[in-house]
This record gives structure tokens, C-alpha cells and sequence, in this order.
């Protein structure tokens, strides 16, 4: 019972301790994280692959463990200047998510490690771009096209360096500038678009004020056109009326009316600067007369 | 010698099995005291707001959560690594809000985006994101704060590329916040960083300072356009009003004059109407007496000639040719001048 102990404590000590010697990359044992996997060689030759995490078995001291990052790994491109299909320059800038896919493939293609990697995607990426980009027109790469353009990038660079063991997750356009020249025309461009707005908005401005204008006045118009209209029935009923009280009352006596009616007119009539021609016969004078010849 | 050396070895026997049996108890007493030792490695504490990732050789075993003081395996077994889920992280972009002047460099290249009406439009907007994977922020992806940084630009501006510049400057910013925040995670979740997207926020949009002042123009405008149209409708409520007033004017105007001439017309008619009761009591008397006074009212005003039939007789002047003065009061006194008249005329 004892000895059980013993012995089973001695074995849980050596064990732990070959864990730390694997972890620490010395003995039998080797350790694969999770965002590791690794590649056994023996004398340099690749004898297994370790992608799944977990504890493995080795050739002590003959053999040898190299580690390559599983994670998804970032990558900044340099701003890269492309010419579209309408020969406009623009400068294109984009990163590329990537992850080691196969340990031996990409050992095998890039036995110095990551750094060589890195600037062999980065050329096969620039050339994708400068194809793919050069395809389309400067409006297509800048609003409409872009997410297409951008797998279509990651699908042709992610086959092309499959075979160096490489998956291209993804190579996304962060940032399209350009060039100073373009980008003078593009301001000249938004200029004139505002000022066509600016004055699109003030003459429709103008059209609704001056409809309402027009509107109002003709409103205005017909309502004292009608007024008017209303006013004379008014008037004209008014001298119906009048028509109709002096006519009843002077038919009593037309002749009597005559009379009296001429004498007013002649009050009116006559007045200042008016000659008048009389025959000496005339009413007035015959009185006169016949007192001049009775004298 | 024998019994001795016997006697002896029963002492040294005992003595021996006691130090053998110290020696155990000893060996035991630190093998356990080690093993303790080694078993309180595997003690760590939790803060809440943190999660613990724990690898058994290195595979991934599980992610503890509740805060406290906790136990694994003991290392090299099992190993955790701590990460922490609560803690709301930001990252600014482009433009800093309140700014007014150009940004410049990086900031510039970070700040001008193109829309869909390729027209470029300078911003600066804020990305809010925490981890809620703790294994797939640590384990899935290299450097989760660079891919974001370069994540949400490009979400942004694959999404202010499909919007127009006017959009993005006035009621579309609400959509390309959300779209933009939709996009991004849909990115992030295809790396599989394990963060979590809270908010994307604009903080500045402007148009570029060399067309600022046309933009400003067009909001300009858009006052004048309604400043015009109100101004049109003040000359409406004016104008119209007027127009009632008239019309009102023109009725009241007219029914005066209607009752104006039914009370003329009714009056004259009662004056005839008495007239002609008294003429035709004495008709002949009343007719003269009337022509008389009419003659006697009107002559002296007017200029008169008296033609004597068949013979050329000297124009007669009453008035002001004969006087040189204009008669003023020509019908006030009328009785005076004109009795003079035919007299004069007689001469």
C-alpha cells in the first residue's frame, strides 16, 4: 500500500516533469497548444504533423519540434497605387487576414519562417489587386464593386498560396484614396453639384412664392370683381326703386311735372359763362315789354 | 560477547526500525507537503468582469466565469490565462469631434471617405466592442486590435460607399451606423475574434474644407427657398384681407346708394306730391309764380343775349363781363341784380 503510494507519487512527479520538459521543448513528450501546431522532424525530416492540440510522443533527443502559429494572423499592405480599366489613378490600401493551413507545405516553402511569408503574400496580394482593380472603373472600385472585387481578390490569392501551405481568410480594401490631381477634380465636381442645387432650391423658392403670389392676387382680383358686380345689382336695384317711387308719384300729374322738372334744369343748368339766347317774346320779358310801351 | 554483541543487535534492531520508521514518516511527511505545495499552484483568483481560460496540455478544457478563488489541475497539467469580458473597450477613427480645422496625415487618410455619388466626405466615428468569446479572443486570432481597427474602416466605408453624400450628412447617419456595426461584426465573426460589436457611432461628419462653403450655400438655400415661400404667403394673408375689405367697402357703398336713392326718390316725391296738391288749388298763380323765381335764380349767373326777331340788337352783359367782377354770390342775391338786368337791358 505504501509502496503503491510511493511509486505512484514518484510516477505523477516524473510525469509532471516531463510535461514541463515538453513544454520547454526537451524530452519525449510534446505539448501543442491551442494556437500552436507543430512539425516533428527527425535529422530535418518531417516525420508527423501536429495540428490538434493535446499531448504527443517523440523521439527523444533525435528529433526535433518546430512550432507555427494556427491563430489567424493580421498583415498591413503598404498604400498600393493601381491604374483602373478608365485609366484613373487611385491608391489603394488593404490588410489581409491569413492562417497557415498545412505545417509541412508551408515549412517546406519558407523554411526561414514567417517574415518570408509575409512578403510573399504581400506580392501575390499586390498583383491580385493590380489585376483585379485594373478590371473595373474608378466608380465601380470606389462605391458599387468593392465587396466583390475584394472576394474575388481573397478567392485568387487564397488558390495561389494554397500550394505554400497559406489559407488567405480574407484581403479587404480599407481605405481607396486619390491621388491629388483626381482628388482636385472630384472637389471641382462637388462644387458645382452644390451650386446647382443651392440654385435648383432658390428658384423653387422663387416658382412657390411667386404661384402663391399669383394666386392671391388673383383671388384678390375676383373677389372685388365680384363685389363690384354685387355692388352694382345693388345700385341698379336702387335706381329701379327710384325709377319706380317717381313714376308713381309724377304720373298724377305729367304735364305739372314737365314744368316743374324743366325749371329745376334750369337752376342746374344754367350758370356762370353760360350764354344764353332769348327771343324778346320769351315769358320773362313780356311783362318788361309791356311795361316799356305802356311808359 | 555473543549475548552482548546479541543483546546489542536487539538494541541496535529496534534503534534501526525506529530511524527506518522516522526516515518513512519523514520521506511521507514531505513527499505530501510537496504534493500540497504542487496542488496550491494550481490556485488562481477570479475578479468579476473575468474569465478564466483554462488548457489541459494544452488543449482547451473550459472558461470559468464566476469571480472567486479558484482551482486547476497543477501546472504544467493545466494552465489558465485570464481575460477580461466585462470591460467596454473604444477606438476612435478619423476626426475627433468638436474639430473644425482640416485634419491632417494619418488623420486626413482616416477622415475622407467616398460615397455612393462619388463625392468624399470627411468623418470621425467610434467603435465600442468588449470580448464575449475569452478562448477565441486569445486562441483564434493574432493582434484582435489591429484587425478591428482596420475592420471597421473598411465596414465604414463599404458602407458610406453605397450611401449619398447627403445621406450620410443628414438623415441616413442612424442606418450607416447600424449597417456599418452590422457589417463589421459579420467580419469580426468571420475571423473569429470573439468580440462583440456594442455600438458605431459618427461623431463628425463634414463635407471637405474646400467645398465646405458650397455646401453651407445649399443649407443657405434651402432657408431662402422657405424664407420665399413664407414671405409669399405673408403677401397672401395680406393681400387678401385687403380684397374682403374692398369688397365689404363696395357692398356698404352700394346699399347706401340703393337707400340712398329710394330716400332721394321718396323725398322728391312728397315734395311734388305736396306741390302739386297746392298747384291745383291755384294752378295758374303757382305755375307763374314758380317760372318767375326760376328766372330769378338763373339769369343773374348766366351771360344772355336778346335777339329781337329779324333785327341785329347789342348783346346785353349781365354778370361779371358787364361788371368786371364775378358775381360770387350769384343766387344768395339774386333779387337784387336781377330786377337790374332787364332794366338795363331796356336802356
Amino acid at each position: 500500500m505504501r509502496r503503491v503510494l510511493f511509486f505512484g507519487l514518484i510516477a505523477l512527479a516524473v510525469f509532471a516533469a516531463l510535461v514541463y520538459a515538453g513544454n520547454l521543448g526537451w524530452g519525449p513528450l510534446v505539448i501543442t497548444r491551442e494556437d500552436q501546431q507543430q512539425l516533428v522532424l527527425v535529422f530535418g525530416k518531417p516525420v508527423s504533423i501536429l495540428i490538434r492540440p493535446g499531448l504527443s510522443l517523440r523521439l527523444p533527443l533525435l528529433s526535433d519540434v518546430v512550432t507555427f502559429d494556427k491563430r489567424r494572423l493580421y498583415l498591413n499592405a503598404e498604400p498600393l497605387p493601381i491604374q483602373t480599366r478608365d485609366e484613373e489613378r487611385i491608391v489603394v490600401d488593404n490588410y489581409v487576414v491569413w492562417r497557415i493551413a498545412d505545417p509541412l507545405a508551408f515549412y517546406q516553402s519558407f523554411p526561414t519562417g514567417r517574415a518570408q511569408a509575409e512578403s510573399q503574400i504581400d506580392r501575390v496580394v499586390r498583383a491580385d489587386l493590380r489585376e483585379v482593380v485594373g478590371r473595373r472603373t474608378l466608380a465601380e472600385v470606389l462605391t458599387t464593386a468593392r465587396p466583390e472585387i475584394m472576394e474575388s481578390i481573397t478567392k485568387q490569392s487564397d488558390s495561389e498560396l494554397k500550394q505554400a501551405g497559406i489559407a488567405i481568410d480574407d484581403v479587404r480594401i480599407n481605405r481607396t484614396e486619390l491621388p491629388s490631381g483626381t482628388e482636385s477634380n472630384v472637389y471641382a465636381r462637388m462644387r458645382t453639384e452644390r451650386e446647382r442645387l443651392a440654385r435648383k432650391l432658390r428658384a423653387e423658392g422663387e416658382e412657390g412664392g411667386r404661384r402663391i403670389r399669383a394666386q392671391a392676387d388673383g383671388e384678390a382680383r375676383v373677389i372685388v370683381a365680384e363685389a363690384t358686380r354685387d355692388a352694382e345689382v345693388t345700385r341698379g336695384q336702387g335706381d329701379a326703386d327710384a325709377a319706380r317711387i317717381y313714376a308713381e308719384a309724377y304720373s298724377s300729374d305729367p304735364d305739372f311735372y314737365g314744368f316743374v322738372r324743366g325749371l329745376e334744369a334750369y337752376r342746374k343748368a344754367l350758370g356762370p359763362g353760360t350764354t344764353l339766347v332769348l327771343p324778346p317774346t320769351a315769358e320773362f320779358f313780356r311783362l318788361l315789354e309791356s311795361e316799356g310801351s305802356r311808359r | 560477547m555473543a549475548a552482548g554483541r546479541g543483546g546489542g543487535s536487539a538494541e541496535e534492531e529496534v534503534r534501526r526500525s525506529v530511524r527506518r520508521t522516522l526516515a518513512n514518516v519523514v520521506t511521507i511527511l514531505v513527499c505530501f507537503g510537496l504534493l500540497t505545495a504542487w496542488i496550491l499552484l494550481g490556485l488562481y483568483q477570479l475578479e468579476p468582469g473575468q474569465a478564466a481560460v483554462i488548457l489541459r496540455f494544452g488543449r482547451y478544457s473550459r472558461t470559468v466565469t464566476e469571480p472567486g478563488l479558484k482551482l486547476h489541475l497543477p501546472p504544467p497539467l493545466e494552465s489558465h490565462e485570464i481575460v477580461n469580458i466585462a470591460s467596454i473597450e473604444r477606438e476612435e477613427f478619423g476626426m475627433r469631434p468638436g474639430e473644425t480645422t482640416e485634419p491632417s496625415g494619418e488623420e486626413a487618410l482616416e477622415a475622407a471617405v467616398q460615397t455612393s455619388d462619388n463625392n468624399i466626405v470627411n468623418l470621425g466615428f467610434v467603435v465600442q466592442y468588449k470580448v464575449k468569446d475569452a478562448f477565441a479572443s486569445r486562441y483564434r486570432v493574432a493582434d484582435p486590435r489591429s484587425i478591428l481597427r482596420d475592420a471597421a474602416q473598411a465596414a465604414m466605408r463599404e458602407v458610406v460607399g453605397r450611401t449619398t453624400i447627403d445621406g450620410v450628412l443628414s438623415e441616413k447617419r442612424g442606418e450607416v451606423e447600424s449597417e456599418t456595426q452590422e457589417v463589421l461584426q459579420g467580419i469580426l465573426d468571420r475571423y473569429e475574434t470573439g468580440l462583440d460589436i456594442l455600438a458605431v457611432q459618427l461623431q463628425e461628419v463634414q463635407p471637405p474644407g474646400p467645398v465646405r462653403d458650397a455646401f453651407d450655400d445649399v443649407l443657405a438655400a434651402v432657408q431662402d427657398k422657405t424664407r420665399a415661400v413664407n414671405e409669399a404667403e405673408g403677401y397672401a394673408n395680406e393681400v387678401l384681407p385687403k380684397a374682403r375689405a374692398r369688397a365689404a367697402e363696395l357692398a356698404a357703398e352700394a346699399d347706401a346708394y340703393r337707400k340712398a336713392r329710394v330716400a332721394e326718390a321718396s323725398g322728391e316725391s312728397q315734395r311734388f306730391t305736396a306741390l302739386l296738391t297746392e298747384y291745383r288749388k291755384a294752378p295758374d298763380v303757382t305755375r307763374k309764380r314758380l317760372y318767375l323765381e326760376t328766372m330769378e335764380a338763373v339769369l343773374p349767373r348766366v351771360e344772355q343775349v336778346i335777339v329781337e326777331p329779324g333785327t341785329v340788337v347789342p348783346w346785353l352783359s349781365i354778370g361779371r363781363n358787364a361788371k368786371g367782377a364775378p358775381p360770387v354770390s350769384s343766387s344768395a342775391p339774386s333779387a337784387a341784380p336781377a330786377p337790374a338786368a332787364p332794366r338795363a337791358g331796356a336802356r
